[in-house]
């Protein structure tokens, strides 16, 4: 069982920390909370000697949690200015009126 | 992007004598995808109406812009444009533009409307330079996808009944769909920078196969003289979605 809690929680938080990576908002949240749980009931069921590896994977979950909070409190969605979709625009808008003329 | 734009073509007409639609008017959506569950900002959709003026006539161009937000540009980015010269007074297209950059793919297609309405003269440019020319016969108040959403905004709804539906016929991808819209009732939503506001709330629907469900794809239509798009929300076969007006300016 313990077994079967360490090996679960460390692929979760594996998963968290991809999803975290990719620009998928709160997605990454689902993971690491079951990782965050599963690496809890890790510890709990761990032997003295047996607690490390299952306490820094919940020390991982609970830094990639805190990450993504961050990321959503603090860095806002929005559009940067893409000078070649602005010159584009100009550009279509010339030939646009150069076919209106033409009608 | 494409079919969440598809979607708002499936819009009616209902002619009303004259136009609604002031130039300078700019509208500033957040859209966004449903993720397993969540809704995932995904792009930014901006509406802008303006005056253009040639040696003959004066037009209105209304244009649609989609942008991705800036962390999604690395991995799908997406550059959507979508535009239309029509007449200011009865909305009728002379000039519709397409031109998409979704993910590497890009496309780019240019409709002049005749001037008797029945036919519609198209260039379609594809990536790799390919230029595909046709005449497409289309019925006389077939619109384009954009000025037929404009064309939505004029209609009277404070007269329709529920379940109420009007139907239309747009022109895209070179072919002429079938449009359904259903007045669904009154509903207050979020619209942004205006606040709540109470809106109509109508289904759209078409015969074909890129909507999903019934009474799936929504528009909230703001319940006062500027009937604002506030909220839309599409069903296509990959998922679903929503465009939320954030800031609504010279209207």
């Amino acid at each position: 069982m313990r077994k079967f809690l360490v090996i679960s929680s460390g692929v979760f938080a594996t998963l968290g920390i991809a999803l975290t990576i990719l620009p998928l908002g709160t997605l990454a949240l689902i993971p690491i909370g079951i990782a965050l749980v599963l690496s809890f009931l890790a510890i709990n069921s761990s032997k003295l000697n047996q607690k490390i590896l299952p306490k820094w994977i919940l020390f991982i979950s609970a830094i990639t949690f805190l990450v993504v909070i961050g990321k959503v409190v603090f860095i806002q969605d929005k559009v940067v200015s893409d000078k070649q979709f602005e010159q584009k625009k100009v550009e279509s808008k010339k030939e646009d009126i150069k076919d209106l003329e033409a009608l | 992007m494409k079919k969440c734009f598809l979607m708002l073509c499936f819009l009616g007409i209902y002619v009303v004598g004259f136009s609604q639609i002031k130039a300078n008017e700019k509208l500033i959506y957040a859209a966004s995808y449903n993720m397993s569950g969540l809704m995932t900002q995904l792009a930014q959709v901006s509406m802008h109406t303006e005056m253009v003026n040639t040696s003959k006539k004066t037009y209105l161009h209304l244009s649609w812009e989609a942008e991705t937000v800036s962390k999604w540009d690395r991995f799908f980015k997406i550059r959507d444009m979508y535009e239309t010269y029509v007449n200011p007074s009865t909305l009728r297209p002379s000039l519709y533009k397409r031109s998409i950059y979704e993910g590497g793919y890009s496309k780019t297609e240019k409709y002049f409307f005749s001037t008797d309405g029945r036919n519609v003269n198209s260039t379609t440019t594809k990536k790799n330079g390919t230029e595909i020319k046709k005449t497409i016969n289309i019925g006389s108040s077939t619109q384009d996808i954009i000025s037929i959403i404009y064309k939505l905004r004029t209609v009277d709804f404070s007269k329709f009944r529920v379940g109420q539906i009007i139907s239309y016929t747009i022109v895209f991808d070179e072919k002429e769909y079938p449009v359904f819209v259903k007045y669904m009732g009154m509903e207050t939503v979020s619209a942004g920078n205006l606040g709540r506001k109470e809106c109509y709330k109508l289904a759209i629907s078409s015969r074909t196969d890129k909507l999903k469900g019934v009474d799936k794809n929504l528009i909230w239509l703001t319940a006062d003289s500027k009937k604002i798009p506030a909220l839309i929300r599409f069903s296509i076969p990959v998922g679903t979605g929503q465009l939320s007006l954030a800031t609504a300016s010279g209207i």
